[in-house]
């Protein structure tokens, strides 16, 4: 099939901090000796990525992700592992690497803040030496499918936050990077705003760029990510496309139940009660490998006599917030 | 490369100046406070020199061409690389360093490309002014003495360029500590007076170990007339401290490319 | 109070480190000023009434002092007024002013063994300067006195901040004169005759020059000589009078932000 241009083996990443008290004594103490206090942030992880996916990283907050990006944009060295990204090994060959990937920082901004976008798009064409043709040509693509020709020569201060991030992702891209990272890149943003730039991910990526997001936004995540990575305590726990998501837990739906009985002591093998609103209508999440829709069905009408219901998937945030909380799935 | 590397620089300084002049008032009050500040230094010479006491054959304008020129050193590195320190300490803070790390360019030459700062520039005018002002009131020096002054003046910006790599690589570890500047302004103390109050370990120490008298005190003691060190010790001295420098701003960034957090 | 100083002594000792730069700055610069007044003092028993030793003695106690009376009351003030972090004082059942006060004796006590010992041993022990106030007991309460001065004063500038926006560039002026007219650059003799008689009048002497003369056990400004006692009875009412005025200030300002609005 397609080639994996990000191969990561055995990455570590161990780091050390100090841990200082929080009586007076403790801080006293802490003035003289500090104990060290190892962390692992990353535990021995490896991935590939192919050409021209997107992949989600995802991971709760301290899980290690930012740790990851990190190393894969060369900013960090890994304690040790392997990482090929494009043919290099990022903290390695730093400068040549970074020359063919872009990096959009949604807590971090590279515009100026004083003055316009404009400005600091040119001071990265002198940055990254691109070709004065080939900047405007790209330049005005971007402009185009971002729609922000008006405010390119605004001081960046009086932008919003919106049309800020859309230049951020101008800057990261100028050069034709062939992968980009984006660190939580809709941080913030109006749904409008939103919307724009997954269109614009979306875009961009029919043209042949790699894209590897964190978000903690799943709606990023649901509408760009085809490939996932899940990543807690320094692990991955899940790395597939992102229909697997859904069934990591089985195969399972979502039924809201109206019926003409009361349902209190309603309980059949495989259904599990979330909630109910009421005596006789209720929320429950049924695992069809234990009890097949249609067996349900019949069950249900039978003792409860079915007014109105209605099945849905699980929402990819239950998934996701089970995972997170599991410390080790069972495989 | 190195064209483009100076196209990066220039559009650099043109960035720094057009943000700054986003605020012009505060622009122009800041560099009035820089040069009061400035002529602290001058103003205790002076006021020692008027209760009729002097340096053992140095008179007030021998004593304030070393200030003048100083500042002038300082007025032309701080726009120009000084910036390099204050950049450094802000964006490790902020945690916007990683954003340096991430162009294809060396560390140290995108701190020094997004650390013009454009408010030292009144360094310059005051130095201008003062060492104008010592020059008037002394013996004209010939043009040998200006050219060898000029080489001096120029190893004394290596100088100072070594400096602020070394407090730039410090503020890489020592996260938000902006009273290094302070350590700056003590050891070069020693550059700003008449080398001959000094005790020879000390003279020794900042001609040729940290040669911080190359900034000020030996090229003024040149259009003086008086005796210097030989061009050729103090070369080395400060090819040394140049080469230190970097060795350790190097040492610094790999620290910063292998801690976590 | 005393939770507020231990707050910020735990606070400042995350950045103790910072202060060990003060070993390094204090020192230094002490070696410059020797050099220079070495220089000066060859074949001269005495410049403007002060002999050597007592002049290397003013600027050991100079850098002393300042470590044991410093703060960053004005800057402090002015960020929380900047920011609008201010609000939040507002609204706490204890005033501003005793909050900051509590928080430099928090950071003092810190300065004290992370900066004023180490230096005090090295003066002693390296430069050989034996640093005993003439009249420990009036000292002692001269540096108390000085201590208010100066949060005093620094806090007076941070109410500015109440009235201009953009107080930094006056706040950094006034820092710079604080410290000229204090006496830490160069004993107040030095000046112009009419100007030790102006200075005699402004507040800024009683920071660091007073009690650096009542340390060396004489006083003298503008051709005055005074007993110990009596500066430093003037010294204190300088401090009530700054009171007054700082409480003036603040309740000024309390108005003028609370009237603007947020």
């Amino acid at each position: 099939m397609s080639e994996s241009i990000i191969t990561v083996r055995n990455l570590n990443k161990t780091y050390t901090t100090y841990e200082r008290g929080s009586s007076f004594k403790d801080s006293v103490k802490s003035l003289f000796v500090r104990k060290p206090l190892k962390v692992e942030a990353v535990k021995n992880i490896s991935f590939e990525i192919q050409k021209g996916e997107i992949c989600g990283f995802l991971g709760p907050n301290g899980a290690g992700k930012s740790t990851t990006l990190k190393i894969l944009t060369g900013i960090l060295f890994p304690t040790h592992g392997e990482v090929n990204i494009l043919g290099y090994v990022p903290w390695k060959q730093r400068r040549e690497y970074v020359a063919r990937i872009g990096a959009v920082f949604g807590q971090k901004s590279q515009l100026l803040w004083d003055i316009p976008p404009a400005d600091a798009f040119e001071l990265n064409r002198a940055i990254y030496n691109i070709p004065r043709d080939r900047f405007k040509k790209n330049l005005a693509a971007m402009v185009e499918l971002l729609d922000v020709g008006e405010v390119m020569g605004k001081p960046t201060r009086v932008l919003s936050l919106g049309e800020r991030m859309k230049c951020e992702f101008i800057i990261a891209m100028l050069h034709d990077p062939e992968i980009v990272f984006l660190d939580e890149p809709t941080i913030g943003l109006d749904v409008v705003a939103k919307e724009k730039i997954r269109g614009f991910v979306k875009e961009m990526n029919q043209k042949g760029t790699t894209f590897i997001l964190t978000t903690h936004d799943l709606d990023d995540v649901e509408s760009l990510a085809r490939q996932i990575i899940l990543i807690n305590h320094g692990e991955i726990i899940f790395n597939d496309p992102i229909e697997k998501l859904s069934r990591f837990f089985g195969c399972k739906k979502k039924i809201n139940l109206q019926t003409d009985r009361s349902q209190i002591d309603f309980q059949l093998p495989g259904l599990k009660s979330l909630d109910r609103r009421n005596d006789t209508h209720g929320n429950y999440e049924l695992d069809l490998d234990i009890l097949p829709l249609k067996a349900f069905l019949a069950q249900a009408d039978e003792i409860l006599c079915i007014k109105d219901m209605s099945i849905e998937e699980i929402p990819i945030e239950s998934v996701i917030t089970a995972l997170y909380e599991t410390k080790k799935p069972e495989d | 490369m190195i064209k483009s590397a100076f196209a990066v620089y220039i559009q650099g300084i043109k960035t720094a100046i057009a943000s700054r002049m986003a605020y012009r008032t505060d622009y122009f009050i800041g560099i009035t406070v820089m040069l009061i500040w400035e002529m602290v230094v001058p103003m205790v010479v002076f006021l020692i020199y008027r209760s009729g006491v002097a340096f053992p054959n140095w008179n007030i304008y021998e004593v304030l061409l070393i200030q003048g020129i100083f500042m002038i050193a300082k007025g032309i590195s701080y726009p120009c690389f000084f910036g390099i320190v204050w950049n450094t300490i802000v964006r490790v803070q902020e945690g916007t360093f990683d954003l340096l790390l991430i162009k294809p360019r060396s560390a140290l030459f995108m701190a020094l490309v997004t650390g013009f700062d454009a408010e030292d520039l009144g360094k310059l005018l005051g130095g201008g002014v003062l060492t104008g002002i010592c020059l008037a009131n002394l013996p004209p020096a010939n043009l040998a003495q200006w050219l060898n002054m000029f080489i001096y003046f120029i190893l004394g910006q290596g100088v100072m360029f070594s400096f602020a790599v070394i407090m730039a690589g410090t503020g890489i570890k020592w996260v938000g500590n902006f009273r290094l500047y302070e350590i700056f302004d003590s050891v070069t103390a020693f550059g700003i007076y008449p080398q001959s109050i000094f005790a020879k370990p000390i003279r020794i120490i900042i001609s040729y170990i940290i040669p911080i008298a190359m900034i000020g005190a030996f090229p003024a003691s040149i259009l003086l007339g008086k005796p210097v060190p030989q061009l050729g010790w103090v070369s080395l001295g400060v090819a040394g401290f140049l080469t230190l420098s970097l060795f350790y701003w190097r040492r610094m960034l790999a620290s910063y490319t292998s801690a976590g957090g | 109070m005393k939770s507020s100083a231990v707050a910020t002594y735990k606070e400042w000792s995350a950045y103790r480190s910072h202060m060990l730069l003060s070993l390094v700055v204090g020192p230094v610069f002490f070696l410059v000023q020797s050099s220079i007044w070495k220089a000066v003092f060859q074949g001269r028993e005495l410049v403007n009434g002060l002999s050597l030793e007592q002049m290397l003695t003013y600027f050991a106690a100079a850098t002393l002092i300042y470590y044991l009376i410093m703060d960053f009351a004005d800057w402090n003030l002015q960020m929380l007024i900047r920011t609008g972090k201010f609000i939040t004082f507002i609204i706490r059942p204890m005033s501003h002013w005793f909050f900051a006060f509590s928080q430099k004796v928090g950071h003092r006590v810190l300065g004290l063994f992370f900066e004023f010992l180490p230096v005090y041993l090295m003066f002693l022990f390296l430069f050989k300067i034996p640093l005993i106030p003439v009249y420990p007991l009036w000292f002692l309460l001269s540096i108390s006195l000085s201590f208010i001065m100066m949060f005093q004063i620094n806090y007076c500038v941070g109410i500015i901040g109440f009235w201009l926006v953009q107080a930094e560039g006056i706040r950094r002026v006034f820092l710079i004169f604080r410290d000229i007219l204090a006496g830490a650059f160069l004993p107040l003799s030095f000046f112009p005759e009419l100007f030790q008689k102006i200075l005699f009048f402004l507040p800024f002497q009683f920071i660091s020059y007073v009690p650096l003369r009542v340390f060396m056990g004489n006083y003298e400004l503008a051709g005055f000589e005074m007993s110990i006692p009596s500066i430093v009875g003037i010294q204190a009412l300088a401090v009530l009078a700054m009171t007054g005025i700082t409480t003036l200030l603040w309740k000024l300002g309390i108005k003028r932000f609370t009237g603007v609005g947020v």
